[in-house]
């Protein structure tokens, strides 16, 4: 049923009849980063005003009777914020790692490239023209701006010629101009949808509840299919266009699937908490580092890795800036920049070497 | 030669007709001949002429100044660096004027004089980080300059990152700071023009004295060596000169962006890059982007008054859209482009 065998670079490998194989180090990262997201989570559910924890949480199940802010904090505040984040985290993750490998480009982001800001964008003319819109639409808007920014940055940097820095710059200059035209479209929202708009575009979890991992949930299923299709795709986009048309990868039709792969995960995102910076390149470098893995193992790797990164900075801005309502979207930058920069040190090193 | 004559004295012609329009729009038409002599009574008569005399003329001196020394330190700042896309903006100068400022009032309840010294400080210090970041990200092969540009984007969201956090912790006061930190032309801030104007003046009267030398370092640093120019020195001073009088166009009214970096693109093309001539035009041109932003600002989306900062943000992103497609993504750019 299982053999374990060899890889051509001589590390273990797990073959499973039907073809399926994994090599063993990939495993157990996935296994390690699992255990460290429950482990986080454990922990997260601790830290705030209400003293409580795993311990009552575990109780409630017992059915064990507790005061209500406990209940409130445990089940309506802090469990839908660790499980969104996580939800949101891997999304990115996922989307950053698919659009690095269809950019062949280290440092494609959707944040960076103004995916998310042009969700927005859309997100915020949807609710001037129609204030209550369902839940539904605003999402396909969301998918709709990602796929118009997704466009225009095609067009600008014209097909081909996508690597290397000018890509990157292109896509921040995108973002800059969107996100000042947001600015000017928040004057044009009704009072109360633009404060809590507001909030939203500085990417934060204070909205989420259990109607949101609800609306959220369906799309995670479609994900997991999802990575079981780009991940077989992937490896051979790494190798570079004309790779993989020779290898026999129809490019001219799963290449606009990659993409609107990429663009419906970061648009779920922003529709669950707002654009997030950065996290779409963070979260597939950490995972190379931990475990090199190619395919759907770096895909799955890399949206633990996302997950874990930002209930780990949701949990830290918590503990540590009590009564501090630091919105996600910020604190993911100001710990991003420094590792891009260590990033791109990496890159330029490895460059350095291979020359 | 012609071409620059005709472009120095359109501006020149330009820039009051801007002006006038900006003082003095809005008002009634019968009340403009007795506005014009407000101004040589010493105290305001009437409702009309304490808005002129108190509301529009610091915002005219405001957008003037800040237009026009950041036009001149941008275009300084691309010569120097020998890339189309330096400016203010672009290399972290801004973002760091304004956190430090932000971080002086919040941390160490700085008074405006000690701001401004705050703001100039961390214009220094933005552009320094931005040069540090390009250099540990050092690529080999980068001879266009396109990490610079980058790592002054990533300081620049970093430094903003960490003045919005600093805003944040501070409910109170931040009210107080909000609407400098997007860049706004506003007669509240006359107060700080009439303490930092002086730190601009020195910079352009500095960098018109360096004009010579500077525009022999353009022609290649040998050939201005052989010449007598002490390159190193020169170079220093100058950028020196433009990142201290953007930091205080910033300590003024917050960081209005990308005037450095298009202005430049519009002057360079009609008068040629002899900084003698091409500074006063930078001048003037930037002077008067800025009062047209201002006002389009205040008048384009009546009665809501939006930010000049947001307005030039706007245009100069699509501006710079255009630069990097224009210098890096054309066709006959490509080598090179790591």
């Amino acid at each position: 049923m299982i053999r374990r065998g060899t890889a051509t670079d001589g590390l273990g490998i797990l073959r499973f009849k039907n073809g399926f194989q994994i090599k063993i180090s990939n495993l157990f990262a996935g296994l390690g980063l699992a255990m460290a997201a429950v482990l986080l989570a454990v922990y997260s559910l601790q830290i705030g005003l209400t003293k409580t924890g795993i311990s009552d949480f575990l109780a409630i199940f017992v059915g064990a009777e507790l005061s209500d802010a406990k209940v409130y904090a445990l089940i309506d505040v802090r469990l839908p914020r660790i499980l969104v984040g996580f939800m949101v985290g891997w999304a990115v993750a996922l989307s950053g790692a698919v659009l690095q490998s269809l950019a062949r480009n280290p440092l494609a982001d959707p944040g960076l490239f103004g995916f998310s800001q042009g969700s927005m964008i859309m997100i915020m003319l949807l609710l001037i023209v129609v204030p209550l819109a369902p839940k539904s639409l605003v999402a396909l808007a969301a998918v709709a701006g990602g796929l118009c920014v997704a466009g225009l940055l095609l067009w600008l940097v014209g097909g081909g010629r996508s690597s290397g820095l000018a890509i990157v710059l292109m896509g921040i200059a995108v973002e800059t101009v969107l996100s000042s035209f947001g600015t000017l479209l928040i004057l044009y929202l009704p009072p109360e949808t633009s404060l809590a708009l507001s909030e939203w575009l500085a990417g934060s979890l204070f909205q989420a509840n259990w109607s949101l991992i609800a609306a959220f949930l369906p799309l995670h299923g479609h994900l997991v299919s999802g990575i079981l299709i780009a991940g077989r795709l992937l490896p051979a986009y790494d190798l570079g266009n004309e790779m993989a048309m020779a290898l026999g990868e129809p490019v001219a039709r799963s290449q606009p699937l990659l993409l609107l792969f990429a663009v419906v995960l970061s648009a779920a995102a922003v529709t669950a908490v707002g654009p997030l910076m950065f996290l779409g390149i963070l979260a597939p470098h950490i995972a190379a580092f931990l475990s090199p893995a190619t395919g759907r193992a770096r895909l799955v790797l890399s949206g633990l890795t996302g997950g874990i990164l930002v209930v780990a900075a949701d949990t830290l801005t918590r503990g540590v800036a009590v009564g501090l309502p630091m919105p996600l979207g910020l604190s993911l930058t100001i710990i991003g920049v420094p590792l891009f920069i260590i990033a791109l040190r990496l890159q330029a090193l490895r460059k350095f070497q291979s020359h | 030669m012609q071409r620059r004559l005709v472009f120095l004295s359109a501006m020149t012609f330009l820039l009051p007709v801007v002006a006038g329009v900006h003082l003095f729009l809005g008002f009634r038409s019968t009340d403009l001949p007795q506005l014009l002599f407000a101004f040589a009574g010493s105290d305001a008569q009437s409702f009309e002429e304490a808005v002129l005399l108190y509301q529009r003329v610091p915002r005219t001196l405001i957008a003037l100044y800040v237009g026009g020394v950041t036009a001149v330190c941008g275009f300084v700042l691309q010569s120097l660096v020998r890339n189309p896309l330096a400016s203010p903006t672009t290399l972290g100068v801004n973002a760091g004027a304004a956190l430090f400022l932000v971080a002086g009032v919040l941390l160490f309840n700085l008074d405006t004089k000690l701001q401004g010294a705050a703001a100039l400080v961390g214009a220094l210090s933005g552009f320094l980080a931005s040069l540090a970041v390009a250099k540990a990200a050092g690529r080999r092969n980068d001879p266009r300059g396109l990490s610079l540009i980058l790592s002054g984007a990533l300081v620049t969201m970093f430094f903003t990152g960490l003045t919005n956090a600093l805003l944040l912790s501070d409910p109170a006061r931040r009210s107080d700071l909000l609407s400098w930190i997007v860049g706004t032309i506003n007669h509240a801030y006359a107060d700080r023009l009439a303490l930092f104007w002086w730190v601009g003046v020195i910079a352009i009267l500095m960098l018109l004295v360096l004009a010579r030398p500077l525009t022999l370092i353009l022609f290649g640093a040998e050939k201005a060596a052989s010449t007598g120019v002490n390159v190193p020195i020169v170079s220093g001073l100058a950028i020196l000169a433009a990142v201290l009088g953007a930091g205080s166009a910033v300590a003024i009214c917050g960081p209005i962006g990308f005037v450095g970096l298009v202005v430049p693109h519009i002057v360079r093309p009609l008068v040629g890059n002899n900084l003698r001539i091409s500074l006063p035009a930078a001048f003037l041109t930037g002077a008067m982007v800025c009062i047209m932003a201002d006002l389009i600002g205040r008048e384009a989306l009546y009665p809501f008054s939006l930010s000049t900062g947001l307005v030039t943000d706007l245009v100069g992103g699509v501006v710079f859209i255009l630069i990097i497609k224009r210098f890096y993504l054309s066709s006959g750019a490509q080598q090179g482009v790591a």
